[in-house]
């Protein structure tokens, strides 16, 4: 099988692929993690923004005067004096990367609703709270648009842009003797981290401190720099700890500026923390998106045609393209495929990047449409996908670098039972008499790596310390980091530090991508080797050192220790050996250059396949998603143990987006209504289904030394178009618009059950 | 590069003198301590910022506040706050507990949950001047990274979260349920936890590590 010819057993490592507790766990776990707004410095006040109550329209006035005289109110900052702002310049390359443009409070104009229009700053945050609630703020307000109808409606170019394509995907479809069409669509979804977002803004000296809630300081501290007008080397970004993000932490939001300028007018510290109805708002969100997809298939099931043109909203003022044809190309072999996109301008907030950004929303509908396809043809739906698998990446004509897809759907067809499955709608039963439906989705995720520096020091003490500007956002970053510096030394993970989320480190990637662990790899690995390299000489080269008289290519570092090559009885601590050259730390620095953006001989991508059982009692209107099991195909594995919880994390994302999640606006004002955790609704444990997670762990060496991808965000692809084909296999009921709500299925035979 | 790193602005402006508290914040912020902790220093600030006494001038000077008398995880702290703080932001900005977290503020999360003689509840739901003479615990009065509680100690073990933010609260609503009458199911832990929201969605470890809490405590 062609599949198999570059298939590779993973090396054996003490560390490496070990289910490995994270070295963070015994912070984590006691409230001594320090996130950002943990953050207390002497001096600090406390700023809380205004927001607009008009999504679109003029601000005619703010009445400042009540608040300004509230005990403890400290200053109230307007377009009017909130000092210079500046917008971030083009830039080439990945930096300076920002969602929302305008800086906050640039002019009087409001573009969406919970836009800043003022801030007021106070002693304490009750002080501060209620005098932004004491701003008296009037409008000229115009009518709205917040539709959620896209395709079909103005764009904000003259037609449709021309994405990926090959052959003719019209003729195709027009002539295929089985075709599918239909449109999905999906909601903004908002990312909802538990951790809000904030600034602790320290200004001084013409410098600035911000510890920020991001998942990339250093792009972070370039974006601040040029909105604050101060060199790079004057702005420190620091992010030790990071209550997830999910992308809507990777770029900054207006938040931060403001925090900055108000720490900057008034020479003292500022704690800005967004409310929970501001996450929705001002944050950003993944886009509302409705597609249109077309397949054409032989009789046999071999796919003809491929046709997706997509829609997402974005905001008055900002360019965001959700990229939903990102896998469209490469899931399937079909030779006309053609795929179309545009945007519509709304008034609401930018869009930004959610988990699986473009993937994730295309392979909703695309799964969908292929599940759709499969009860056309009368085909089981797995047969059908493996009956499509492509041998190259048809996109570009590049073989993949290691592709299991196949492997996932059997493999995951297997322990799911899948061979048990009868198809006739509402055919199955569970002991309770419960209506059982079965659904499956492939994915895919792109693989990359950035670039990044780092580097390791071998101290006197006995422990190894190793740096980078990028963070741990949950992933267990700080661990795979600690990882890579024991498989290199062979010291034990509890004698090396990792400092992670500070600009001041060497500038290392952001998280986001699922490409921080492939990222790091490489530099983090020479940066390792480079400082035992500079051990070994020393070691060689002390006059009244251990080893003096040896050659240091004679030497090696092993288990922690200095050590005539294979000779374990002669070894040194390695401690030692600085200890007595007087010397207190050697280093190793790397840098690596990344894949991003540059020419690959290999298309890369991670793949993966959910099997999806939901439970369906039509007496009491009750779905539940009772059980999912996935395979992934993703490289290999560093730390199992976070990344098997990473991928559970991701189907209990999916059921939130295909069974509950939807930022529903307001037509007439234009704003997020169901702007909290209570009418937005999340998974909750109890919405948990039972996980079954199993990874191929086939290395994926064309990527990285050690064969990691990455698991991020491929977990989420996939499960939501799952259980819409389990829910129509239960109920006859094709939901192509989500989340799949009770009511869509209140049409559904009531079948007898017990 | 290591030196400039350990760099922290130091304070300059008159009248911003070097607290004990800041002194230890930004000690904490900047380096190592050479403890056998696996993480770099960095991390380790909440320990540092312990010192609630040392802003007792500082808040003098604040108008409008209130004084109180709150009992944490055993100690008795006379405090001067906002008529309208909670007992989350009291715990937060005032005594520096930063452990309790702040998710919603409407009650809607549960990451800010801590014991109020001995039941657990949302902290960001309570009015600090309306529960003096109550027995507060928080996730630091649970137990320490040298001394965890059972549920702490279960939850490294599980890997029980990702980004650790809900987590506090997810581990004080499960030390709580430990004293409450539940079945012995997976879905009875799912049900008992279901205020408290997880986005990083690490469920079933959750289910893992309270499950064998539970299965420890009735052995």
């Amino acid at each position: 099988m062609e599949q198999d010819s570059n298939a590779q057993t993973a090396t054996p490592s003490k560390v490496i692929g070990v289910a490995t507790q994270r070295i963070d766990a015994p912070l984590k776990t006691t409230g001594t993690a320090v996130y950002t707004s943990d953050h207390h410095l002497p001096g600090m006040v406390y700023a809380w923004p205004v927001t607009a109550t008009i999504s679109r329209g003029t601000i005619l006035s703010v009445d400042a005067s009540e608040a300004q005289s509230m005990p403890g109110v400290l200053a109230v900052y307007t377009h009017k004096n909130i000092g210079p702002l500046y917008r971030t310049p083009p830039t080439v390359g990945f930096s300076m990367r920002q969602q929302e443009h305008r800086p906050p409070l640039e002019n009087l104009e409001v573009y969406y609703y919970g836009q800043y229009v003022a801030v007021a700053v106070a002693q304490t945050m009750e002080q501060a709270r209620a005098a932004a609630e004491a701003i008296k703020v009037t409008y000229q307000p115009e009518t709205p648009n917040v539709a959620t109808k896209l395709l079909g409606t103005p764009l904000t170019t003259p037609g449709m842009h021309p994405g990926s394509h090959r052959g003719d995907a019209a003729a195709a479809f027009a002539q295929a003797p089985v075709k599918h069409d239909a449109v999905y669509s999906s909601p903004a979804e908002t990312h909802n981290p538990i951790e809000l977002h904030a600034t602790v803004a320290d200004y001084r000296d013409g410098k600035y401190t911000l510890y920020e809630t991001s998942q990339a300081v250093v792009n972070h501290r370039d974006v601040m720099a040029a909105v604050l007008g101060v060199p790079p080397g004057n702005v420190r970004v620091i992010t030790r700890f990071l209550g997830s993000g999910f992308g809507g932490k990777l770029w900054p939001w207006p938040h931060s500026a403001l925090a900055a300028a108000c720490s900057h007018n008034l020479q003292r510290p500022v704690k800005l923390v967004i409310s929970r109805s501001m996450m929705f708002e001002s944050v950003g969100h993944r886009p509302a998106i409705e597609q249109q997809i077309q397949l054409g298939a032989e009789t046999n099931g071999k796919l003809t045609a491929i046709v997706q043109n997509y829609v997402n909203h974005t905001s008055m003022i900002d360019d965001y393209a959700e990229g939903c044809g990102e896998a469209t190309p490469l899931l399937y072999s079909c030779a006309n495929l053609k795929i179309t996109s545009g945007l519509a301008r709304r008034n609401v907030g930018t869009p930004t990047a959610m988990r699986g950004p473009g993937a994730v929303p295309g392979l909703w509908a695309l799964e969908s449409a292929m599940d759709e396809l499969a009860w056309q043809l009368k085909m089981d739906p797995v047969q059908l996908r493996l009956l499509n698998e492509p041998a190259v990446d048809e996109s570009n004509g590049k073989p993949f670098s290691s592709r299991h897809l196949k492997e996932c759907l059997t493999v995951g067809a297997e322990k799911f039972g899948w061979s048990q499955r009868k198809p006739a709608i509402g055919s199955m039963k569970n002991a309770q008499g419960a209506t059982l439906g079965w659904g499956v989705a492939a994915c895919s995720w792109g693989a990359m790596r950035s670039d990044a520096e780092t580097m390791v020091e071998l101290l006197a003490n006995g422990r190894a310390r190793v740096t980078c500007g990028t963070q741990d956002i949950g992933g267990g970053t700080y661990t795979i980091f600690a990882q890579l510096v024991s498989h290199e030394t062979g010291l034990p993970l509890n004698k090396i530090d990792v400092a992670l989320g500070d600009t001041k480190l060497p500038p290392g990637p952001v998280s986001g991508g699922s490409w921080t662990t492939a990222t790091v790899i490489p530099a983090v690995l020479q940066a390792t080797q480079n400082a035992v390299r500079s051990l070994l000489m020393l070691a060689a080269s002390s006059p009244d050192g251990y080893f003096a008289g040896s050659h240091a290519a004679d030497m090696e570092m092993s288990d922690g220790f200095v050590q005539p090559k294979g000779q374990p009885a002669k070894r040194v601590a390695f401690g030692e050996i600085l200890g007595r050259a007087n010397v207190k730390a050697v280093f190793g620095n790397a840098k690596s250059e990344g894949t991003l953006g540059r020419e690959t001989k290999y298309s890369f991508h991670s793949f993966g396949a959910h099997f999806v059982e939901i439970t369906w009692q039509p007496e009491i209107a009750r779905l539940r998603v009772s059980r999912v099991v996935t395979v992934i195909d993703a490289g290999r594995m560093i730390n199992p143990r976070p990344a098997r919880n990473q991928i559970e994390g991701a189907i209990v994302m999916g059921v939130g987006m295909a069974m509950l999640e939807d930022t529903q606006y307001d037509p007439r004002s234009g704003a997020p209504i169901n702007a909290n955790l209570a009418d937005y609704l999340l998974p909750v444990n109890a919405d948990c289904p039972k996980i079954d997670v199993t990874f191929l762990d086939y290395p994926d060496y064309h990527l990285d030394a050690l064969g990691a991808r990455g698991v991020g965000e491929i977990g989420l692809a996939g499960v939501a178009p799952a259980i819409a084909g389990a829910v129509y296999h239960a109920t006859g009921i094709r939901v192509r618009s989500l989340p799949i709500r009770i009511e869509d299925l209140l049409a559904a035979p009531q079948t007898a059950s017990a | 590069m290591s030196k400039d790193e350990k760099e922290e602005p130091k304070p300059s402006a008159p009248g911003r003198g070097l607290s004990r508290r800041a002194f230890l914040t930004r000690a904490g912020a900047a380096t190592v301590a050479g403890t056998a902790a696996t993480l770099a220093g960095p991390m380790v600030i909440a320990e540092a910022q312990k010192a609630p006494e040392a802003a007792a001038a500082e808040e003098n000077s604040i108008p409008g506040l209130v004084p109180v008398t709150l009992q944490v995880n055993g100690k008795t702290h006379k405090l001067r706050v906002d008529p309208r703080a909670t007992v989350l932001d009291t715990l937060r900005e005032t005594l520096h507990l930063t452990g309790t977290k702040k998710g919603c503020d409407h009650g809607q999360c549960g990451a800010c949950t801590i014991h109020v003689n001995g039941r657990r509840v949302n902290s960001c739901l309570l009015l600090a001047t309306m529960q003096q003479g109550k027995a507060i615990t928080t996730i630091e009065g649970l137990g320490t990274p040298e001394a965890m509680h059972p549920v702490q100690a279960a939850f490294a073990e599980h890997d029980a979260f990702q980004c650790g933010y809900c987590t506090s609260g997810q581990m004080m609503s499960a030390a709580a349920m430990l004293h409450e009458p539940w079945g012995e199911r997976d879905e009875d832990v799912q049900e008992a936890l279901s205020g408290n929201i997880c986005r990083c969605g690490a469920y079933p470890n959750i289910i893992a590590a309270v499950q064998s809490c539970r299965r420890k405590a009735m052995a």
